[in-house]
């Protein structure tokens, strides 16, 4: 068992539960969604997001659309579905749980 | 001074420093490698080239041509192959990398061959004592004689055998009459051996050859064992050239 590793799991999992809370609210761009988790200090470096977003798209828990852009190239917007609502509540629940159990066990001292 | 190349990287329009477009080329390469085989591993890539340029477009601010610096600012922030692999993937490999030996391995099971390189007469022996994981084919061969010298029909069987079983020559055929897993790294492993083998018996050949000329006090002395190059030597008592008693064509030359 490696701290690193165990880090980088629980990292995961929570960041798909971050991404899902951020456009829950709105439609993002991509790079949007990254400075948000970035000062979030969640995220190491960016590379890691694209196959998690793609991951999610594909499950069908986000789509995207194109949006043109005055300063470059047209920009990709992600936004929720509603199964990801669905899956987002679901998450959303077990991170209570989760949560609850850790403060419970952390402060019984 | 260096030469510029004209890009269009994730969009962006870019005049971009030599150097700098080999690290950024190569950066991305070896990211798609590395997504390679995985589920819209296209799309992932064409995200990740549009926000390189983005970066790199942020980076560059007034300035007209890209440098070196500013696509490292880019993979830095982007993250190196190395840091990709650790974290991403980290969830999905449990799941691929079974599915990577599996599907790496194309045949697992053991089969018979003749072993071409361990042989005495035709390496039936050799082949069966490796199918039946022998360590010594001495003991299959000894074997085979006994019965043969007891009347058995074993040199009949050999025959047979000789005639009907393939003799191992591809590296996966070695693998296989081995009961090795015919994956990459084994047949890299078995590649390297056959190798330093190979350079073991050029080395032994070459060192034999050296000893033989150091030996050697006249080139008439002993002649049957030299390598006949011309049809010509130098003759040490005479000095002249003299044709030596060729064995073999002039054709062969032509």
């Amino acid at each position: 068992m490696k701290l690193d590793n165990m880090k980088a799991q629980m990292r995961k999992g929570v960041l798909e539960l971050c991404i899902l809370n951020l456009l829950s609210a709105e439609a993002m761009y991509t790079s949007d969604i990254i400075e948000k988790l970035k000062s979030s200090q969640l995220v190491v470096v960016e590379g890691t997001l694209y196959p998690l977003l793609t991951r999610l798209k594909n499950a069908g828990f986000l789509e995207y659309y194109w949006m043109e852009s005055n300063y470059g190239p047209p920009r990709k917007y992600f936004k929720i579905t509603d199964e990801g609502r669905t899956f987002l509540k679901g998450l959303t629940d077990s991170w209570v749980e989760i949560n609850e159990a850790v403060s419970l066990t952390s402060h019984k001292s | 001074m260096n030469k510029t190349i004209n890009i269009n990287l994730g969009g962006y329009a870019f005049t971009i420093d030599e150097d700098a477009f080999e690290t950024a080329n190569h950066y991305l390469n070896t990211l798609t490698r590395h997504f390679g085989g995985g589920e819209g591993a296209a799309e992932i890539m064409q995200d990740i080239e549009t926000r390189m340029g983005e970066l790199v477009n942020r980076n560059k601010g007034t300035r007209t041509i890209v440098n070196k610096v500013d696509i490292l600012e880019a993979i830095s922030v982007l993250g190196t192959p190395e840091e990709l692999r650790d974290i991403d993937f980290a969830e999905s490999t449990t799941n691929e990398k079974k599915k990577d030996t599996s599907s790496f391995q194309i045949k697992t099971g053991k089969r018979l061959y003749r072993d071409g390189d361990d042989k005495v007469i035709g390496g039936v022996c050799s082949g069966l004592a490796s199918y039946f994981g022998i360590q010594d084919a001495v003991w299959v061969r000894v074997a085979f004689v006994l019965l043969g010298l007891a009347g058995g029909a074993s040199f009949i069987i050999y025959a047979v055998l000789w005639a009907i079983v393939p003799v191992a020559k591809t590296v996966s055929e070695r693998l296989e009459m081995m009961g090795e897993p015919t994956n990459v790294n084994n047949i890299a492993k078995m590649v390297k051996e056959e190798l330093e083998e190979l350079s073991d018996k050029l080395h032994d050949t070459f060192s034999k050859k050296d000893s033989k000329f150091s030996c050697r006090k006249s080139p008439k002395q002993d002649n049957t064992g030299d390598p006949k190059t011309s049809g010509w030597t130098w003759d040490m008592k005479t000095r002249q050239p003299e044709k030596l008693e060729a064995p073999y064509n002039h054709k062969d030359f032509v």
